[in-house]
């Protein structure tokens, strides 16, 4: 029995607990935003935030995140419209498409230790996540406009 | 070159059965396929709304509900292209209809709509005149009974923005669709005889617009076949053979697979269509179980052919068959016989041979399947790029009439052609049928790139005859790769020469290129052995991938030769005149269109400016993949070269474009950008190698596509042209490689004739050189 | 006259071994009927709860997956594996008929309640050094837990070793009872630490190095020693982070879990921070001020600004265009998470600074790459995932390289490729 909170709900899973949590979310509990790539923490589609932080769950091991709390895509704004999503619309980023609830994870996580990025710290942190079809300029230019958009942040302490 | 498929192929259900404009009577109704299996990218989950019955449906690409809601029939495969909105916007142009009342659905496999395939940039080309037709006569209908409910003729009205206006009154589309009163028929030739808008009078056609699929792909809520459900459903995960083809299972010990919670079986399919010898199934009831048993389960197998095979043997083999004089199919080049081939009175002479490594298509997407069988029909839930030539293969396998089967689209997680193959339905199907309860099958990655069509390597071997002046006098492109349309589509698709010589269209095209050369010599060789071992793919752009490699390199290396200027040069061979004056309708202008993109790269790109030291500037042009449709293309590499380390910084790229009218001008942005970055991506990031039958690279731990640091700065421009709307999907891949290559030599004189190009090679060339 | 010297020589041994025997035997307590909870004073029983947590009680007397404090977690040693004993207030299988001084007893001397010696992987040669209050605040705390029926599992501990008269033997060669002495010379938060250190929470018992009957080498305390497949780091001046483990730095990582300069509590120092969480915030400071004491960071004033600097310098690496596969593999892996801002991020371990880059033994480092750290351990609620399934042995080898070559100016690891090897065969633990 493992629990956890995901998109602020608290689940219960009987699943074996060496179940990486990217299966868990897409087939058990039927979230299927979060993607499966690589399987090998190197593309980044199955990012989804544990603890805020942008984490790949295709190699998360679910006892790794009992008690913690799990955003995926579906739950990063009720609305669907946390900056970084209107700028991707905005900007028309994806292409298929696939990588990109991944990218948005990452790109949402990384805004908070760097509300203003530059081109290497999106360079340093994107890094990670694989886009197929090749969307990384526009992909570099929406997160630019999130980032104006959400305005001079209060930077968290260290960050 | 009979390699395209016609435009009336495509339309062919069309114009057999003529153009009906009825009443949206009952009885109407869309078939079974469409109603259970269609998708819609604009709305969450892709499940279209529930069809109200479309009141005025004229045509079998398009409906009018009673509220006015446009839906437009899409049979092509939506990967990242937007392709449904494109098509839709020249429907809906000719239509005048108000886009905001326009919906999408992509549909699932029906003989009705014909062939269905989505690649060779074919897409927009292909459905312009079937939609834009459609949209005209959909318009005149709506006049003529707008007209008449209005009180008056249809010449004292006019159609805008989905109304019938006349006056100062006028009647809205649902309006009239909801009367009932449309009935009109257009026989084929009133059809063809159609006029279409000027250019002048297009709304939708050119102008910004946001494509219908891309909120859904921001939130979570697109659905790709990956994402497919349905209730009972099985997991399932293959146990792959050695080889490719021929591998037989000897024995299957399940014991340890036992072990894990969920595993309920194997399965040793029985394949009749050959398409997945050997394959083993391993089915469970959550998909982490099946990966857990799979790789418990042993099976030994008895390989089939080239379970030994190297990247060096395959390659030793082409180089073999280009050096022959004899073998491999020569092209039909209208000649001018003017000019002798090869002599041995020629001033100079240059020949080399150029290689290209073997490439993963890698999408990001593993290959899956959902399919089932209720009441003795099989339905199939994924993204497939091919349905067309998928089914028959199907009906084999499977043993029922193609009729028996539907195919229903889904988003996919990315094509790049590898789609276009739709080898990895076959087993999910099979072992749906045997199970007789739903079954998904997902590969893992690397599941997916072992079992990958993937881009064949190849070997090229091309000469050049000058005479005294410098002037060319005769040129030679002998090409050897796997063939894919050979293998994976049979002999019915393959080109045939006058001669009666068969070959694959897609492994050789580019190698008959715009430049006047003299006597020109184009031959086509298959890699048998590459034949045999792995099933060669179509990806992004196939044969131009490799042949415009060497063909551009070639160029460079010749003006070089000839010292003169490599855009000069260029300029200087695309006359336009003879073979390569260019035809109506779709290769209007000729050569002249393709000097005109490479006059502006170089003037864009800054030709001829001073650069820092070890930096360079390289210029490669391309048609694109078909003669027949050209997209012309021209690129300039800005690259700086460390001497010390070999390592080659792409420091600027910029293109130029022609591809005719530009139908969606942000997504064909889209689609240069991507397939500019796929072309450097190839050139220096990418390719495996074949090592005991296998591609050596199954995974991101050693496949190193490109990533978003890697990205140079990037500036694309499109020719502004009222010309035939060509493909963009692909064109833009073949012209980097080249250039980078170009700009190597630019800056240090090292010239690099393999792909990808690795910092070793640069050392050694630099060198060389 | 040999016979004689052969008598003599085996009287003396018959001699030797009955005194031994007198020596090593210790009589059985009398069973008493398990007290009523409701006897403990509440706030003994508190009190006990917390001391409990500092000693990690749970940790080692709960098995994976299994009741709490019901025993059978199994601790693998160099003398074969040994399963913790139900210590709930269970009379048939716990501890339900032990009276207090059969309990302090066990805490003071390692004797168990019927006797018998026990193995020193219970640390009783730390809580010897306990008061007896505590001793009784503990006891109050276990007999007011749920009872839990659960045998004990048979350790494999080979003969002749797992004879336990031939602990006391052990016991005579190594272990030396008594309660703690402050030091007079220090502070009180100085001596408040090294009780809660040198006692209930047994840090020496990881980081210490053991000889080769398993006892802790009393002339190298905290000189640093592998441990379940780990390696705990010197506590000592040979610590080789770059940064000191200053006061405010051991007091940030064991009350958080993280430390900016250092990394997270991972592996069997996960439990740790849990552990002392419970502890009042001084005694968490007083244990910080105690080890500062000993790495000398707290004479040491040295500035740590030139090692995070070039650390912020460091993390730049590997980033952009790159043909080097270790570099790239490492930018795509891992810098997604490892990054900093202008500043080092206090929730992501820098690798430049981090002990597990730093250690003469990339064990740790490894082990964390290979199976990740849960949200339970280190930063709360923070995972990094594993990359054991992902990465090949060559994969995880070729990032320690890089790290180790571009992160710090040490010597470079040896045979990295078969230590991976041999971690990835251990497997996770527990
Ligand atoms: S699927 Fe998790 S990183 Fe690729
Ligand atoms: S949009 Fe297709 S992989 Fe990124």
């Amino acid at each position: 029995m493992t629990s956890f909170t995901i998109n602020g709900r608290t689940v219960t899973t009987d699943v074996d607990d060496d179940t990486p949590l990217l299966w868990v979310i897409r087939d058990h509990i039927g979230l299927t935003g979060t993607k499966f790539g690589c399987g090998i923490g190197m593309c980044g589609a199955c990012t989804v935030h544990v603890g805020g932080r942008a984490t790949r769950s295709c190699i998360t091991p679910l006892a790794s995140v009992e008690g913690a709390a799990v955003t995926t895509i579906e739950g990063l704004d009720p609305a669907s419209n946390h900056p970084l999503q209107q700028a991707w619309r905005a900007l028309q980023v994806p292409q298929c498409g696939y990588c990109q609830s991944g990218q948005i994870m990452q790109a949402a996580a990384m805004l908070q230790d760097f509300p203003a990025p530059s081109d290497d710290e999106i360079d340093t942190v994107m890094t990670g996540n694989l886009c197929r079809c090749m969307t990384y300029v526009r992909i570099r230019a929406a997160i630019k406009q999130a980032a104006a958009a959400m305005g001079p942040v209060k930077q968290e302490p260290g960050a | 070159m009979s390699r395209l498929p016609t435009r009336t192929d495509a339309a062919t259900p069309f114009s057999r059965r003529g153009f009906l404009v009825a009443s949206g009577a009952a009885g109407v109704a869309f078939g079974f396929s469409q109603l259970l299996a269609s998708i819609d990218p604009a709305v969450p989950g892709s499940v279209p709304a529930p069809a109200t019955a479309p009141q005025f449906e004229p045509t079998i690409w398009f409906g009018i509900d009673a509220a006015g809601i446009v839906t437009v029939n899409i049979i092509r495969a939506e990967m990242g292209q937007h392709v449904g909105t494109a098509l839709a916007r020249i429907l809906a142009d000719e239509l005048e209809a108000d886009w905001d009342k326009v919906r999408i659905v992509h549909v699932d496999s029906d003989p009705k709509w014909g062939l269905m395939v989505t690649g060779g940039s074919w897409s927009v080309w292909q459905t312009f005149p079937v939609f834009s037709q459609a949209g005209a006569a959909g318009r005149i209908a709506l006049i003529e009974a707008g007209a008449k409910l209005l009180g008056t003729t249809p010449a004292n009205c006019t159609a805008k923005g989905g109304a019938v206006h006349a006056g100062g009154r006028s009647i809205s589309y649902g309006d009239i669709a909801k009367s009932g009163t449309v009935a009109r028929q257009f026989t084929p030739d009133e059809l063809k005889a159609l006029p279409i808008k000027p250019v002048k009078d297009r709304r939708l056609i050119g102008r910004e617009t946001h494509s219908l699929d891309i909120d859904a792909k921001t939130n979570g809520t697109a659905t790709y076949g990956i994402d497919a459900k349905l209730p009972n459903m099985v997991y399932s995960r293959p146990k792959l053979p050695p080889t490719r083809n021929g591998s037989k299972v000897v024995s299957v010990d399940d014991a340890a697979a036992n072990m894990v919670k969920g595993y309920l079986r194997y399965l040793v399919l029985d394949d009749p269509s050959e398409t997945v010898p050997g394959w083993v199934m391993v089915i469970a009831t959550s998909y982490y179980a099946a990966l857990k048993a799979t790789d418990l389960l042993n099976v030994t197998w008895s390989a089939g052919p080239g379970a030994d095979m190297s990247e060096q043997t395959l390659q030793d083999h082409a180089r073999a068959l280009v050096a022959k004089a004899d073998g491999g199919v020569q092209l039909d080049i209208a000649d001018d016989d003017s000019t002798p081939a090869f002599t041995a009175a020629a001033a100079s002479t240059i020949e080399q041979i150029y290689t290209t490594a073997t490439v993963l298509h890698f999408q990001l997407e593993p290959v899956n399947a959902l399919a089932f069988e209720k009441d003795g029909v099989f339905e199939i839930h994924t993204g497939n790029q091919w349905q067309s030539l998928i089914l028959p293969t199907l009906a084999k396998a499977l043993g029922v009439p193609e009729t028996k089967i539907v195919l229903r689209s889904y988003l996919l997680g990315g094509g790049f052609g590898r789609r276009l193959n739709g080898d990895y339905i076959v087993p999910a199907a099979l072992a749906a049928k045997a199970l007789g309860r739903p079954v998904k099958m997902v590969l893992t990655r690397e599941d997916d790139v072992r079992f990958d069509s993937v881009r064949s390597p190849s070997v090229q071997r091309l000469r050049m005859q000058f005479d005294g002046s410098g002037q060319i006098q005769a040129m030679e492109h002998h090409a050897c790769a796997g063939w894919p349309t050979q293998v994976i589509a049979g002999p019915t698709l393959l080109a045939k020469t006058k001669k009666g010589g068969q070959y694959d269209p897609f492994a050789i095209a580019g190698a008959d290129h715009w430049y006047d050369v003299g006597h020109q010599k184009v031959r086509a060789i298959a890699n048998d052995l590459a034949n045999a071992t792995f099933r060669p793919g179509w990806l992004r752009s196939v044969g131009p991938g490799w042949t415009n490699w060497a063909l551009e390199s070639f160029i460079d290396e010749a003006a070089h030769h000839t010292k003169t200027d490599p855009v000069a040069f260029r300029l200087k061979l695309l006359t336009g005149k003879g073979r390569n004056v260019g035809s109506a309708p779709n290769a209007v202008g000729g050569a002249l269109r393709q000097a005109e993109v490479v006059r502006r790269v170089a003037a864009q790109a800054g030709w001829g400016s001073k650069l820092p030291a070890d930096t360079g500037l390289g210029v490669a042009t391309s048609f694109g993949q078909e003669r027949d449709m050209p997209t012309w293309v021209a690129c300039a590499a800005q690259v700086h070269v460390d001497r010390k380390t070999g390592i080659v910084r792409v420091e600027k790229l910029t293109l130029v474009v022609d591809a005719g009218t530009i139908v969606d001008p942000d997504g064909a942005l889209a689609q240069v950008q991507g397939a500019a970055l796929w072309g450097l991506s190839m050139a220096l990031h990418e390719g495996t190698e074949f090592a005991a039958g296998e591609v050596q690279d199954t995974n991101l731990n050693t496949y190193t596509p490109l990533r978003i640091a890697d990205v140079p700065e990037i500036d694309i421009s499109f020719v502004d042209s009222d010309n035939v709307p060509v493909g963009l999907g692909e064109p833009a891949t073949t012209v980097v490689g080249p250039a980078i290559g170009n700009a190597i030599y630019a800056a240090t004189g090292a010239r690099l004739r393999h792909i990808p190009i690795t910092p070793a090679a640069v050392l050694s060339a630099l060198k060389a050189g | 006259m040999l016979k004689r010297v052969l008598l003599g020589v085996v009287g003396v041994i018959v001699l030797g071994m009955i005194a031994f025997g007198v020596f090593a035997w210790r009589p059985a307590i009398a069973e008493v009927a398990p007290p009523a909870p409701g006897s403990f004073a509440p706030a003994l029983v508190a009190r006990g709860e917390v001391l409990a947590s500092a000693g990690y009680c749970a940790s080692c007397h709960t098995a994976k997956g299994g009741k709490p404090l019901a025993g059978g977690y199994a601790m693998a040693t160099q003398f074969g594996t040994i399963y913790s004993t139900n210590i709930t207030p269970d009379p048939e299988t716990g501890i339900g008929t032990w009276s207090e001084p059969a309990f302090r007893r066990a805490m003071h001397e390692g004797v168990s309640r019927n006797g018998a010696h026990l193995f020193p992987a219970f640390p009783y040669d730390h809580f010897t050094k306990l008061t007896d209050g505590d001793v009784a605040a503990l006891y109050a705390y276990l007999m007011t837990r749920a009872p839990v029926r659960q045998d004990a599992s048979d350790n494999t501990v080979p003969f002749p070793l797992n004879i336990r008269a031939l602990q006391a033997g052990w016991k005579l060669l190594f272990f030396t009872p008594g309660r703690f002495r402050a030091e007079p010379a220090q502070s009180a938060a100085w001596n408040r630490g090294a009780y809660l250190a040198e006692g209930v929470s047994h840090c020496a018992a990881c980081h210490t190095p053991r000889g080769m009957l398993g006892a802790e080498i009393k002339d190298r305390p905290y000189a640093g020693a592998p441990i379940d497949g780990w390696i705990a780091p010197p506590l000592d001046k040979t610590n080789p982070s770059p940064v000191p483990w200053t006061q405010a730095e051991l007091l940030a990582y064991l009350g958080t879990g993280i430390s900016r300069y250092h990394g997270t509590a991972a592996g069997p120092m996960g439990a740790v921070p849990r552990g002392l969480s419970h502890l009042p915030a001084a005694d968490i400071a007083a244990i910080a001020t105690y080890f500062a004491s000993r790495n000398g960071s707290d004479t040491a004033g040295a500035t740590d600004d030139a090692a995070i600097a070039k650390a912020l310098v460091a993390d730049k690496i590997g980033t952009g265009l790159s043909y080097d596969p270790a570099a790239r593999l490492y930018a795509s892996a891992c810098a997604s998470c490892h990054y900093n801002g202008r500043q080092l991020n206090p929730l992501r371990p820098d690798l430049a600074l981090n002990s597990a880059v730093n250690l003469d033994d990339p064990t740790n480092l490894i082990r964390v790459i290979l199976y990740g750290v849960s949200a339970q351990d280190g930063a709360p609620g923070v995972v990094m995932p594993g990359f054991a399934h992902g990465f090949t042995n060559a994969d995880v080898a070729r990032v320690c390289a890089y790290l180790r070559a571009t992160r710090t100016s040490k010597p470079a690891w040896a045979d990295l490729e078969s230590k991976v090897a041999t971690i990835r065969a251990q497997g996770q633990g527990q």
